[in-house]
């Protein structure tokens, strides 16, 4: 934590957005249709959701980082074993993902966003963004070590943040979009994963929707760990 | 005992490039071996592959009688490796990036508090061992990487061009550190270089490599004395006749003279040997005055292992940072005009 400029922006960029999109979307609330008592309670699981999402593409750019500083080279050439290395890697991010998001999560409840579920919902929660982040830190990781340019990995993470997170029920309900962008929310697996964490906060333990969500995110992380590991193999043969 | 032996070792990288083309060498514990050779030659290749960092083509390898593919691990428990660049994080202080080095190779605890204190004296950074590692000079991260490679007692210790990039100053004190740990430390240290004066004042046995090949092997005297000659440079470029020409003439002029060994070509010119070289000087200049030739410049020496280099591969090997500075000086002559 000898860093402490990026740690702040880093979290700061979260905030900001529950923030401003809170006061820029508020009146949404009113709409009839709208199905949460108060934007921010609706938009709090989206917002954490994007937080995980950019999160996720920093492990991308951290291991471009040790594969150019010779860092990766020389825990290679060390008596820790490989898969502890890559493992090693992702769990520094979902330390990190799961703090940042503990910390947007206990702004949003001071600014009065409580979960119905109370703290075994915020765990639940905790738990499926950190699942969220793995899968999605396994597309920057491969992307990283296949195309060892950090600029890439940040410029396909930012090109696919903004479509992607709009294009879901993160930060607009399905039934406030025009009928295409319904479809391809349907498609969205943001959108999956945001209505497990929204069922957590407004409804309650939802099984259906929460399973569904785990099914989503645990074959998109199976799919992208696996590409990611086959790239690290690559590298390190 | 052997403790590194390479037996036809092959590289060819999926692009189809033969980076290894069959080399076999052996250095035996407590040796101080070298790899001499130009940039590209292989060197960091061979190194990759013996350290377990890289899959070999073909051939064996083994580091203290462990294959280095079947037993890996074991292999990476008795090496020290120190790549090319300098790995030292920034953020830690000198003293905590070798706890951290430590606990990646699991020396924890007392052992590793004393081991610690130990390599700070050794390479000389006890008085700022508390500072972070962004506030050192070059040659202080370059030690500070030395020592963390070897926080975990190895027994044969990589070095991958350990000096390249270093002032004079800081290279000579790497020279001494890495003397040290092989004569008290007992390590043995396999090195690759493209500086010929570092492979000659350090290196106990040399393997001299050109094109993924190992080109000459012995000890620096002994490949010196192979030479058995002094060695008396000609430079022909700016001579009157045209290049090639004149490079041809020079030599029929020169072979005519008895006493000379031998006659090699050179990037710019010829590199003649001569047991008795200063005597020869005299006869050579009217030579090739006779043949109308006259050479820009001329300059006697002993040999040293690069007129062994040039003897095996008619080139000389040029570390690459004094190729740049040679090219940048003659930029900016021609801008002057």
């Amino acid at each position: 934590m000898r860093n402490p400029i990026l740690l702040f922006f880093s979290l700061f960029q979260p905030i900001i957005f529950l923030v401003l999109f809170t006061q820029l979307f508020g009146r949404f609330a009113q709409v009839p249709g709208f199905p949460a008592e108060s934007y921010l309670l609706f938009a709090t699981p989206g917002i954490v959701l994007q937080n995980s999402f950019a999160s996720a593409f920093q492990s991308g750019i951290a291991m471009v980082d040790d594969l150019k500083s010779g860092y990766l080279e020389k825990m290679l050439v060390t008596q820790v074993s490989r898969p502890a290395i890559f493992l090693g890697r992702i769990a520094t991010d979902i330390v990190r993902t799961i703090i940042q998001s503990l910390i947007i999560l206990v702004l949003a409840f001071m600014m009065g966003a409580s979960p119905v579920t109370g703290v075994p919902g915020l765990l639940l929660m905790l738990l499926t963004i950190s699942l969220f982040g793995v899968a999605w830190s396994g597309i920057s990781i491969s992307l990283g070590l296949k195309t060892k340019n950090a600029e890439t990995v940040f410029g396909i993470g930012g090109f696919l943040t903004f479509p992607l997170l709009f294009m879901s029920t993160a930060l607009t309900p399905a039934n406030f979009m025009p009928d295409w962008m319904q479809t391809v929310s349907q498609l969205n697996p943001i959108s999956y994963t945001v209505d497990a964490l929204r069922v957590v906060m407004l409804t309650g333990f939802d099984l259906g929707t929460i399973f569904t969500a785990f099914a989503v995110v645990g074959s998109i992380g199976v799919l992208t760990l696996g590409a990611a590991v086959y790239q690290f193999r690559k590298i390190i043969g | 005992m052997e403790i590194v032996k390479v037996s036809d070792l092959t590289k060819e990288y999926p692009d189809g490039t033969k980076a290894i083309q069959g080399i076999s060498f052996s250095v035996e514990e407590g040796e101080f071996f070298g790899f001499l050779g130009p940039n590209g030659a292989g060197k960091s290749t061979t190194i990759k592959i013996l350290t377990t960092l890289l899959h070999k083509t073909s051939g064996s390898v083994a580091v203290g009688g462990h294959d280095i593919v079947a037993d890996s691990k074991v292999v990476r428990k008795m090496i020290g490796v120190q790549s090319q660049d300098i790995v030292v994080d920034e953020d830690l202080t000198g003293r905590e990036n070798l706890i951290l080095q430590g606990h990646l190779q699991q020396v924890y605890g007392k052992a590793l508090e004393d081991r610690v204190n130990e390599l700070l004296r050794i390479v000389g950074l006890e008085e700022v061992a508390e500072k972070r590692a962004a506030y050192y000079s070059g040659g202080m991260k370059k030690r500070l990487d030395l020592a963390s490679s070897l926080v975990h007692n190895p027994k044969v210790l990589f070095l991958d061009e350990p000096t390249t990039g270093l002032d004079p100053q800081s290279r000579a004190s790497i020279w001494s550190y890495l003397q040290k740990l092989n004569k008290e430390g007992g390590i043995t240290i396999f090195l690759t270089t493209q500086y010929m004066e570092e492979a000659d004042k350090l290196c106990h046995k040399l393997s001299i490599i050109d094109h993924g090949q190992i080109v000459a092997q012995g000890t620096p005297a002994q490949l010196k004395q192979e030479i058995g000659a002094d060695a008396i440079s000609l430079t022909l470029e700016n001579s009157d006749s045209t290049y090639n020409g004149g490079r041809e003439m020079a030599k029929k002029a020169l072979g005519k003279l008895k006493g000379i060994s031998s006659i090699i070509d050179s990037d710019n010119g010829l590199t003649v040997y001569a047991k008795n070289g200063g005597y020869m000087i005299p006869d050579i200049v009217r030579a090739l005055d006779e043949a109308n030739i006259r050479p820009s410049s001329l300059s006697l020496s002993t040999p040293t292992l690069d007129d062994v280099f040039l003897k095996h591969t008619g080139r000389h090997i040029r570390p690459e940072e004094l190729r740049k500075d040679a090219s940048a000086g003659r930029m900016l002559g021609r801008r002057r005009r």
